[in-house]
């Protein structure tokens, strides 16, 4: 069966998706177009090709993650550019941070960034560790990821879309959003 | 629907704790399962639902009018599937006395405990596993939650109905029209209020697109366990496609938003939106999901991995009575839509499947048959469903003032199986109390048993994706 598939997919395009490099109508009308902030927040040295993601959950509501997996299917294949997870904090270059940064997950967050070898970046993923969204407030929750950990890059968005963390990983490497353009950056 | 009705106390004033867990265990052998466990002030209540007739009742106890040395904890009595609340409730409630119900790690020569987490896998929540091995054989596994511990149960108390539902949707996202849906029937409950056909319809669909993308990424998950991509990558694609579909009608991937008291919001929906061109590519996945399940069926290497491994013993089945899929594929045949009937359930013919013998393959058969049966109904529903026959929201106006009941009761079957929530409202209108109990919390009880339950290290993370219940439901 699955050789079927494999000439379906000779005939057919692929479902992958060009965005965030090219045009995709439908990734962008999901898209919130200002929905990436990067910075130069410990963001150290030049990363190139292989990039490793730590993917740390603290405290999310699950959405965050479902679109994480939905990254590596084929509509979006984030290894077309090099990315890939890692079970490993040593082998990671980027570290993802999901939820609203309870304090159980503090200490964690910090030992996984320690161990991450230069350079590095950090991703913020979502509302909740820019600033605890919904949550902020509650008891036991620390609402942001800023203080603990240099913060390279934010994606806002609840969940954020697959495109939208695309875009939000390619910043965080060169600091350029490429769905905006190409000036500045590292 | 029954729901208007007020629950009577089974048992008129339960004095000691043991008659309390007396009239408890009789109620769950004559026919009715657990709902929750909840401490309202000092009352400990029971919600109990019977299998058949879906009828709720409700069987409190004071703690106040007996002594705490005689007090005896319901999961050493024989009553396992409230095991999260009764941990949560031991750790606020000291008078209670209850012990912590941490599973003894195990002791001996040869024995390694594999710590795993909270930080673990690729992409996945935080848990902690201890995986007590010999050899490659699990013997013990205990788990360590509490990291992600959001405390969604407090902070909703004092606020209104408004102001809590965006939270309550962010207790687990690929669950949460369910979530929102089950505190919009308590809020509905309190309230006596009436929705008409078209909303009932409309929350079905809603429903049931959930079920059908939870599924499909649970499937992926347990695919790509085993060593096979190629089915992963076919099934989050269709997860995706779902997730546009969703987008395209209702303006949100997971559908946030969408269901308020009394009615649906329908701020972000498409007008122009081709219902019947999304039936037609959610009958493409229906095909798309039959021929892959065809196909893991005659993948040899994907059977041996699944058959045999993570069966709940009988007598687990027994104690944690799990839900949803899970306790489907371990003969217990109880669904809410079957036994509540909600939104436009009573109308539609739903088959339930059920397996018996509670491995990996028989969760694997049960979702597959789920999955289904849900696109089925979306398909056919989607068919003569359009937006514009929904006129605006009305949430605003019915949720002002007092309530009607000061309490009120959802009872919603989620895809990973019951869900309920049983609040309390104060006279100007906010919540005093909230009792939630959610499939996750109830399921990971069953877990280390299924698990150490002759089965090796390699099993792990096959019998893990069978069972594919959220952290975030447990760590609410």
């Amino acid at each position: 069966m699955y050789y079927w598939h494999w000439l379906k997919n000779v005939v057919h395009r692929p479902h992958t998706t060009g965005f965030p490099t090219e045009r995709d109508q439908a990734v962008a009308a999901m898209s919130d177009s200002d929905g990436i902030r990067t910075g130069d927040a410990g963001a150290t040295g030049v990363l190139r090709r292989a990039l490793a993601i730590r993917h740390v959950d603290a405290g999310s509501c699950n959405g965050c993650e479902s679109e994480l997996a939905l990254l590596s299917g084929p509509d979006y294949d984030l290894s077309r550019y090099g990315f890939s997870f890692t079970p490993s904090p040593k082998h990671a270059d980027i570290l993802v941070v999901t939820g609203v940064i309870t304090e159980a997950m503090v200490p964690v967050i910090k030992n996984v960034f320690e161990q991450m070898t230069a350079p590095k970046r950090v991703v913020a993923l979502g509302a909740c560790p820019i600033d605890g969204w919904v949550f902020h407030g509650a008891p036991g929750v620390r609402g942001r990821l800023d203080g603990i950990v240099p913060v390279t890059t934010t994606i806002t968005g609840c969940p954020p879309t697959p495109g939208d963390i695309l875009r939000g990983l390619l910043a965080a490497v060169d600091g350029v959003d490429p769905a905006v353009g190409k000036e500045g950056g590292r | 629907m029954d729901m208007e009705k007020t629950i009577a106390p089974a048992v008129a004033g339960c004095g000691t704790a043991q008659d309390w867990i007396d009239a408890w265990r009789t109620a769950r052998t004559e026919g009715s399962d657990t709902v929750m466990l909840t401490s309202d002030g000092p009352i400990l209540s029971v919600l109990l639902m019977n299998r058949r007739t879906g009828a709720l009742s409700r069987l409190p106890w004071d703690p106040r009018q007996s002594p705490w040395e005689e007090a005896c904890q319901p999961s050493w009595a024989g009553i396992g599937e409230t095991l999260g609340a009764e941990s949560r409730i031991g750790q606020e409630r000291p008078d209670l006395a209850w012990q912590s119900s941490k599973i003894p790690s195990v002791r001996g020569k040869g024995i390694f405990v594999y710590p795993l987490g909270p930080v673990r896998a690729d992409v996945a929540e935080a848990l902690q596993y201890r995986l007590h091995v010999m050899g490659d054989e699990i013997v013990r596994l205990t788990l360590q939650n509490g990291f992600k511990e959001r405390h969604i149960r407090d902070l909703v108390v004092g606020r209104t109905v408004a102001e809590a539902l965006p939270v309550v949707a962010r207790f687990t996202t690929t669950s949460n029209i369910h979530h929102t849906l089950a505190m919009v029937h308590a809020v509905e409950d309190a309230w006596q209020i009436q929705v008409p056909n078209w909303v009932r319809v409309t929350r079905t669909l809603l429903a049931e697109m959930e079920r059908a993308y939870s599924h499909l990424g649970d499937l992926a998950a347990l695919a790509v366990s085993t060593g096979l991509p190629v089915p992963q990558m076919e099934y989050l694609h269709l997860k995706e496609t779902l997730l546009r579909i969703s987008f395209s009608l209702f303006g949100h991937r997971y559908l946030r938003g969408t269901i308020v008291p009394g009615g649906l919001s329908t701020s972000g929906w498409s007008q122009d939106a081709d219902p019947v061109g999304c039936a037609r590519v959610v009958s493409d996945v229906l095909d798309q999901a039959d021929a892959m399940a065809v196909g893991l069926e005659r993948t040899s290497s994907f059977l041996d991995r699944l058959h045999g491994a993570g069966r709940v013993p009988s007598e687990t089945v027994e104690w944690g009575r799990p839900v949803g899929p899970v306790g489907r594929a371990s003969g217990l045949g109880m669904d809410v839509r079957q036994v509540r009937p909600y939104a436009d359930y009573e109308d539609s013919d739903l088959r339930v499947p059920v397996e018996e013998t509670g491995d990996a393959y028989a969760r694997f058969r049960v979702r597959v048959q789920e999955l289904d049966e849900s696109l089925n109904l979306v398909r056919r529903i989607l068919g003569g469903w359009h937006p514009r026959e929904i006129s605006s929201d009305e949430s605003a106006a019915v949720v002002s003032g007092a309530p009607i009941k000061d309490y009120g009761v959802g009872i919603v079957e989620a895809p990973r199986g019951l869900l309920a929530y049983w609040m309390r409202f104060a006279p100007n209108g906010r919540i005093a109390h909230v009792g939630i109990a959610t499939p996750s919390e109830r399921n990971w009880a069953v877990v280390p048993d299924a698990m150490a339950n002759s089965n090796i290290l390699q099993d792990f993370p096959i019998i893990d994706a069978s069972f594919s219940l959220t952290v975030a439901g447990w760590d609410g």
